[in-house]
């Protein structure tokens, strides 16, 4: 299908968007053929489509068949800079769509010094499922924007909103906070999506950014990042429902999480360890933890810090191992914790498909278990990402906490432990 | 151990019940609290079920196959169940533990609503099932069950916790729980383990028999062990109606009799008896469906907002309505309730026999397969507006809704509109298509005021494409968390049943039914339609 552009200002996209609506359709017998199948239509072939339409209003009114033009969920904003992350997540969209039907606007900028202007598609999807169950719509919309222009995306985004939904805004790159850009968009947001994983450099600088816009502006954040480590949490936390290992976590000395690191030595510390620094505040924060000394580099790629544990410290360390798995994901966690002369230590570690945790007592390995837990693809993260309506307090509360470990000061909105599991209210709803 | 909760000013408590919250918080700032896991908040369960045996009697039934044991198996492979789990599968045929599994495996191939089967998970939910063949007659059987679990809990480290799910026909349920009592399965020992048991439906057959069975249970498991499962009360849709009426602001000032003229509740099936003649012939729509499904579905919609969610809290609410139903006597079971037997017709473009016509049924059978009643509600919310319910067998589409009309406008302004703008429906469909319709009046667009009815339709297909859990996981689920909400209280049952029974009684007193009534593929007998026309009236085409 090619990729022209069918407008080339807000109005002409509204103008096609309403052409779209009032004549795209997916007859149904066509779709029953496809199966499942994802049926793409480009604005300028609606005009064609407009009697497959008619013929599906026709059966609509006389049979009962319902064709589902469009289905609302919410408003999907993706800044992706460059034309090729704005194509893969089209694509990751695109697989979502049938999950969480949206009006997706992917927004890349091109040429920052020529002359401004916008180009943009539409796409409409119409998804049929196997077992017969009504089709439902969403529409995806390509802006190109050239020169200035594309320092001004807010203003293509908003007219193009569908009113009263909410509004997640993706940004799949390193997000410019602090940034005119970023100032202007992050207010349009109900939530935000990023991959602190995917950021540049160690990530940490942008972590804590983050956690400064989640305290000052309250926006909503979903980290895929932290979303990825939701089976390594599932796995930990079943671990210690066993009531005499619960008791530890009480007692927890030294959390090390082992990292892959592309390069070694020094350069070991190029390494984004966003993941491996979630782990340790994900537990900080649910065991009321206290940072007493901020997350500092050592050699060779580790860094440690010191937490605070009732009256005990708490010993962090981060640090690289051979692993061929991607820089930066986690390899291994280890939780150690002493109580009454007991030591336990707990060993999580995760592949492709499942999750492994051991409880050694003792130096004797007590528990092992294997949790069938899939690594999430993105498509997952996306979906999941948008399923939350709220605030997840535990992820804000990890986020605080990292940011604490990394010396950020923050105020008072997002600090001390987590206070119960109620979901926050979304800003402005 | 509280390590994520830090001291902060109590709030001020204002009711005896936001103290008791204030002093158990302030408990538990104070006091090491090793209940909880602290790394559970957020997570998809916040607690997860305690370590347990699941004793599964009937286990080579179809119930068992069909839907018991793959909800059993969906929980385990989305790790929704500890590790120390142990299923003991009781039943008479014989069986190793292996063939066992071996035909479970086959069963979830066919029934399992993930396919294929995920063979790893398989693999180690199999070694936790083990076969023990039982007669529910034999003493030394059951202490032989007895003395099984004592040893699972040492090998397996189920802890005493012991779920007994009673997949079985109604006779035996008395049966097994008498053994279970002799042999003192039921016995809670604090700090030894939670004994909680789970009966299918029907809960007796009439009000003397759900006492007497009520009465039998409660010989041996107090009301808080005992689990009544009614599947529609674990789907989705209807957990979903708890929160349209109760997460919903705007609906509830006018759910009411001031604002709602009548309600439609309807369960429609395009199936006949399915091979179980001989079990309908005992039942038929009242006891199959009206009993259960029907009124359940009436306490949800017209119950008052519960103070909480907890299981009493709802069910006392679901019990009001229950008590304040008029119970007809048999003069107005006559004008307001009707029967109906189908006979041989067209379903669905195949040809179907008439109920005499199936196997197991007796050909000169009086059984109803339709049923359908006005009922009224004798409280403040409600009086006065009737609840048109109907269920039958062999409509022509399976499909199950709750319709609330509303009463008309006050005064019609567009009586010179081509159309008559038809009354404000809120129709809540539960299956299939779930989804939830608005009906209102629009102007036709042009120049003149022509006004049409038009539909604002939410479909959950469209707007959540992920799939809902079956109902027995969620009711499985909750029973082994120890979560009743959704499960019938023994005075809820005897309250139905106190509302049906004068119903068949009077049935039992009239002349015969002229049965057949109305053909496979139809809405019912004619006397169903009439029901509603006396009324002015008619039943939504759904």
């Amino acid at each position: 299908m090619a990729a022209r552009p069918v407008a080339h200002s807000v109005p002409e996209i509204e103008g096609q968007l309403g052409k779209l609506w009032a004549r795209a359709a997916i007859a149904r017998e066509e779709a029953a053929k496809a199966q499942a199948a994802l049926i793409a239509a480009q604005a300028e072939a609606a005009a064609r489509a407009s009697a497959a339409l008619a013929a599906a209003r026709e059966t609509s009114d006389g049979g009962g068949h319902h064709v589902a033009a469009r289905t609302s969920v919410l408003n999907l904003v993706v800044v992706a800079g460059d034309q090729m992350t704005a194509a893969n997540c089209a694509t990751i969209i695109t697989e979502t769509a049938s999950r969480h039907a949206s009006r997706s606007l992917i927004l890349s900028a091109v040429d920052p010094d020529g002359p401004p202007g916008l180009d943009a598609r539409i796409e409409a999807l119409s998804m049929a499922t196997a077992d017969g169950r009504a089709e439902t719509g969403a529409e995806t919309i390509h802006v190109t924007a050239h020169g200035e222009t594309g320092a001004h995306l807010a203003s293509i985004i908003v007219p193009l909103l569908v009113h009263d939904l909410p509004v997640a805004l993706w940004w799949p790159a390193d997000p410019p906070f602090g940034s005119r850009r970023a100032d202007r968009l992050l207010p349009i947001a109900d939530r935000l999506i990023v991959d602190g994983s995917a950021w540049s450099g160690d990530g940490l600088a942008i972590l804590g950014h983050l956690a400064t816009a989640v305290e000052e502006r309250r926006v909503i954040v979903a980290d895929w990042a932290l979303l990825r480590q939701s089976r390594w949490r599932e796995a930990i936390a079943s671990v210690y429902d066993l009531p005499d290992l619960r008791a530890h976590l009480g007692a927890v000395r030294r959390i090390c999480v082992d990292y892959a690191a592309a390069g070694t030595g020094a350069a070991a510390f190029d390494a984004n360890v966003v993941r491996p620094l979630y782990h340790v505040a994900w537990l900080a924060s649910r065991l009321g933890m206290t940072v007493t000394k901020p997350l500092s580099r050592e050699s060779e790629g580790r860094r440690v810090a010191t937490l605070r544990q009732r009256d005990h410290e708490v010993e962090v360390v981060l640090q690289p191992a051979d692993s061929k798995l991607g820089s930066g994901s986690t390899v291994r966690v280890e939780i150690d914790s002493r109580l009454r002369g007991a030591e336990l230590v707990g060993i999580v570690s995760a592949d492709d498909h499942k999750v492994e945790v051991s409880i050694l007592d003792d130096g004797r390995e007590r528990v092992r278990r294997s949790y069938a837990a899939p690594r999430l693809t993105d498509i997952d993260l996306l979906a999941r990402a948008v399923e939350e309506g709220a605030a997840d307090p535990i992820a804000v509360h990890a986020l605080t906490t990292a940011a604490r470990l990394l010396g950020v000061g923050l105020g008072s909105h997002t600090s001390g432990p987590h206070k119960g599991s109620g979901k926050a209210q979304e800003p402005g709803r | 151990m509280s390590p994520t909760r830090t001291p902060a000013a109590p709030p001020v408590a204002r009711t005896a019940r936001q103290l008791r919250e204030t002093v158990t918080a302030a408990r538990r700032r104070t006091r090491p609290d090793t209940d909880t896991n602290p790394l559970r908040e957020g997570l998809r369960l916040e607690r997860v079920p305690d370590p347990c045996a699941f004793v599964l009697f009937g286990a080579t039934g179809d119930l068992a196959h069909r839907k018991v044991i793959p909800a059993i198996y969906q929980l385990w492979r989305t790790n929704l169940l500890p590790a120390e789990f142990s299923i003991v599968a009781v039943a008479r045929r014989p069986y190793t533990d292996a063939s066992f599994r071996n035909e479970i495996h086959a069963s979830l191939e066919k029934y399992s609503r993930v396919q294929p089967v995920d063979e790893g998970s398989w693999a180690e939910l199999a070694k936790r099932i083990t076969y023990q063949q039982l007669d529910f007659a034999d003493d030394a059987g059951f202490d032989r069950l007895g003395q099984r679990l004592d040893e699972l809990d040492a090998q397996c480290g189920t802890a005493g916790n012991r779920l007994f799910y009673l997949a079985v026909q109604p006779s035996q349920v008395t049966e097994i729980v008498r053994q279970m009592g002799r042999v003192g399965l039921d016995k809670e020992v604090r700090g030894q383990g939670w004994r909680r048991l789970i009966v299918e439906k029907p809960f007796g057959r009439d009000l003397e028999s759900a006492k007497t069975l009520n009465h039998e249970v409660h010989k041996v498991f107090r009301e808080s062990q005992v689990y009544r499962i009614d599947h529609y009360l674990g789907k989705e849709t209807v957990r979903n109606l708890l929160v349209f009426r109760f997460g919903n602001g705007i609906f509830e000032p006018v759910w009411n009799r001031s604002y709602v003229d009548h309600v439609q509740i309807t369960v429609a099936e395009s199936i006949g008896v399915e091979g179980r003649g001989a079990f309908y012939e005992e039942t038929g729509a009242s006891r199959d469906i009206l009993q259960n499904h029907l009124l359940q579905l009436m306490t949800l919609v017209a119950m008052e907002p519960p103070s909480s969610f907890q299981a009493d809290a709802l069910r006392d609410q679901k019990l009001q309505v229950l008590r304040a139903i008029a119970v007809p006597d048999p003069d107005e079971v006559r004008k307001n309730v009707v029967r109906g037997q189908y006979g041989p017709g067209w379903v669905q473009g195949e040809p179907a026999p008439g109920y005499r016509q199936e196997p197991e049924v007796d050909p000169e059978s009086e059984t109803e397969t339709f049923v359908a009643g006005r009922f009224e509600i004798d409280d403040w919310r409600w009086s006065g507006v009737p609840f048109y319910l109907r269920a039958g067998k062999r409509l022509p589409k399976r499909a199950t809704e709750i319709a609330i009309q509303f009463k008309d406008v006050p005064l019609r302004l567009f009586r010179e509109s081509t159309g008559d703008p038809a009354p404000n429906v809120l129709a809540m469909r539960i299956q299939p298509d779930e989804g939830i319709m608005l009906r209102f009046a629009a102007k036709v667009p042009g120049l003149g005021l022509d006004v049409r009815t038009v539909n604002m339709d939410f479909a959950y297909d469209t707007s959540f494409v992920v799939d809902s859990p079956d109902a027995y996981e969620t009711l499985i689920l909750d029973s082994l968390l120890g979560d009743a909400s959704l499960f019938t209280r023994a005075d809820e049952v005897e309250a139905a049943w106190s509302v049906v029974t004068p119903i068949i009684n009077a049935w039992a007193n009239m002349p015969p039914p002229h049965f057949p009534d109305y053909a496979a593929g139809s809405w019912g007998p004619e006397a169903a339609d009439e029901l509603m026309e006396r009324d002015g009236r008619r039943w939504r085409r759904i």
